[in-house]
């Protein structure tokens, strides 16, 4: 009974160092102008005067917008291209198959920065710099998202497919009316995880958009400095940055503990 | 249904993904090669320049400390998060109440961006001045790193800890071995697999650590954090010497790839 005791407490205190930099985070956000913060003193009020401040300036509000587009459009776009080719993979023979995929998969390999030059030249040549082309598209090849969803489509039972050939479906009505349907467990566990991915990329945006039109809330919070800030707006606009992510996980943590063995310690 | 029309269908389903990775992923591994001998410019003047880029790499004290810099974050920030990780799986294991609750506050970095988590330990390390000591900045970092990226590694290694067979501990505990007995000698050996991913994972990943140092410490103080990621950025997009960067970027692609093999020999020489 006391080792579990003990347990719980030291468990307790290493949560606290996990949350306890996110709590201090807000707290600060939430200190109203000119008022000491914290370490030096708890703030006698709290107000939401700094995250509002931070929220109706012009870049920030562009940021953030960029960021949504940047996420939801990717969400979008890999679930459908990776579910494509995700049901051939795992359902029809034809030459060069395994090649094919082992191709995919072995990209996973290859850091980032070994391409990176490459990749912005290309950017460059297609004058896709500071687009939302640029920005978006090099992101959508992602080989986890084929991996896991053919693994999944492969376990579905033979009948399902042969009682939609024998109905006449063709292969557009089974990916639409039968694969997609299934799907939606772990398309659902995928979607976070490349939300969470774009929400929370950084190189890619910094090289492609920077601070430009189309630059995000992670280029953008990592130009801002104490120097030209106050600390409540620094941390406000870090809340700003953060808070989707830490809710998204909040509400759907299941999913995302149960597939974290295929994706990979992100981006 | 024809037989003709199958291959083509086969082929519409594959194109999306066969264009993105064409045009994305295969054509920038060629293209780092090719440019990795050229002195190409950003308005599109391109000449053969041979070895030359690799010979200016060998030449530079600042790529050859780089080396070196990122070797010695990697050995402070592998063995930091697997001791980490698998302490706090441990201890997520053995909780007899609030296992999700505990769960979820140790996983709440890991889906928070590097650029945050930079920007608050950045503030968090102020007072003390770390990241302003070379001597003290790559350990600050790494601490960074650590807190940003165990629930990762503290899930894979959950799930290896799941898989020790529950009445085995059980009888073990009942004839008397200790904590420490039952972990050495049973939860270990049955973990070798989960702690070999983590560590290989975790490597290529301290290889490649760039965001942090980037909102953190720019590379400094006097290039104490300057590391093999960050100067193929600072060569490509700083000096705008894209082939030099291009190199560089292969380097570090064949020192991964070297290590993830030496990782995988040594695991597999000693059972």
């Amino acid at each position: 009974m006391r080792s579990r005791v003990w347990l719980t407490i030291l468990l307790s205190v290493v949560s606290l160092l996990a949350i306890g930099p996110f709590a201090l985070m807000v707290v600060i956000a939430l200190t109203p102008r000119y008022s000491p913060v914290l370490p030096h003193a708890w703030p006698a009020s709290l107000t939401l005067d700094n995250i509002v401040g931070v929220l109706s300036t012009e870049s920030f509000l562009r940021w953030t917008g960029n960021t949504v587009i940047y996420s939801a459009v990717s969400v979008v776009a890999v679930l459908l291209s990776a579910s494509m080719a995700a049901y051939v993979f795992a359902r029809k023979r034809f030459p060069g198959r395994d090649v094919l995929l082992w191709s995919l998969l072995s990209t996973l390999m290859v850091p980032f920065h070994a391409v990176l030059m490459p990749s912005i030249v290309i950017i460059q040549l297609l004058g896709w710099a500071d687009t939302y082309w640029g920005l978006i598209i090099p992101t959508l090849a992602n080989a986890q998202a084929v991996l896991l969803l053919r693994q999944f489509i492969r376990a579905l039972p033979d009948e399902v497919f042969d009682a939609a050939r024998i109905d006449g479906a063709g292969d557009w009505r089974v990916y639409w009316n039968v694969v997609l349907p299934l799907c939606r467990p772990v398309l659902a566990t995928l979607a976070v995880f490349v939300f969470l991915w774009h929400w929370n990329d950084f190189l890619w945006p910094l090289v492609v958009s920077g601070t430009g039109d189309t630059g995000t809330l992670t280029v953008g919070l990592s130009t801002l400095d104490a120097g030209h800030l106050t600390i409540p707006e620094l941390m406000s606009a870090a809340t700003v940055t953060g808070l989707p992510c830490l809710l998204v996980f909040l509400l759907l943590q299941r999913r995302l503990v149960s597939t974290v063995g295929f994706t990979g310690p992100g981006r | 249904m024809s037989r003709l029309r199958e291959p083509l269908t086969v082929l519409v389903f594959l194109l999306p993904v066969l264009v993105l990775f064409g045009a994305f992923r295969f054509l920038p591994m060629l293209g780092a090669a090719g440019l990795s001998v050229t002195d190409y410019q950003p308005g599109g003047d391109v000449e053969f320049a041979g070895a030359e880029n690799y010979a200016s790499l060998v030449g530079d004290d600042h790529f050859l400390a780089s080396l070196r810099t990122t070797l010695t974050y990697a050995a402070i920030y592998v063995p930091l998060i697997l001791v980490v990780a698998l302490g706090t799986a441990l201890l997520l294991h053995s909780v007899p109440w609030g296992r999700g609750f505990f769960r979820a506050a140790l996983l709440a970095p890991y889906v928070t961006s590097l650029v945050l988590s930079g920007v608050i330990w950045k503030w968090l390390f102020e007072p003390a001045g770390l990241l302003r000591d070379p001597s003290t900045v790559l350990p600050a970092l790494a601490v960074v790193g650590v807190w940003k990226g165990f629930g990762y590694a503290m899930l894979v290694l959950l799930a290896g800890i799941r898989n020790v067979p529950a009445d085995c501990l059980e009888a073990a505990k009942v004839d008397g071995a200790s904590v420490w007995q039952r972990f050495r000698h049973m939860i270990l050996p049955s973990l070798r697999p989960a702690i070999f991913f983590v560590v290989v994972v975790e490597t290529i990943g301290a290889f490649q650590v760039f965001d942090l140092i980037y909102v953190m410490t720019g590379g400094g103080p006097v290039r104490a954090s300057y590391t093999l990621a960050y100067a193929v950025y600072q060569y490509g997009f700083t000096y705008v010497e894209i082939g030099k960067a291009a190199a560089a970027g292969l380097v570090l692609w064949a020192i991964v790839l070297l290590v993830s093999l030496t990782q995988r020999r040594a695991f597999e020489r000693n059972p």
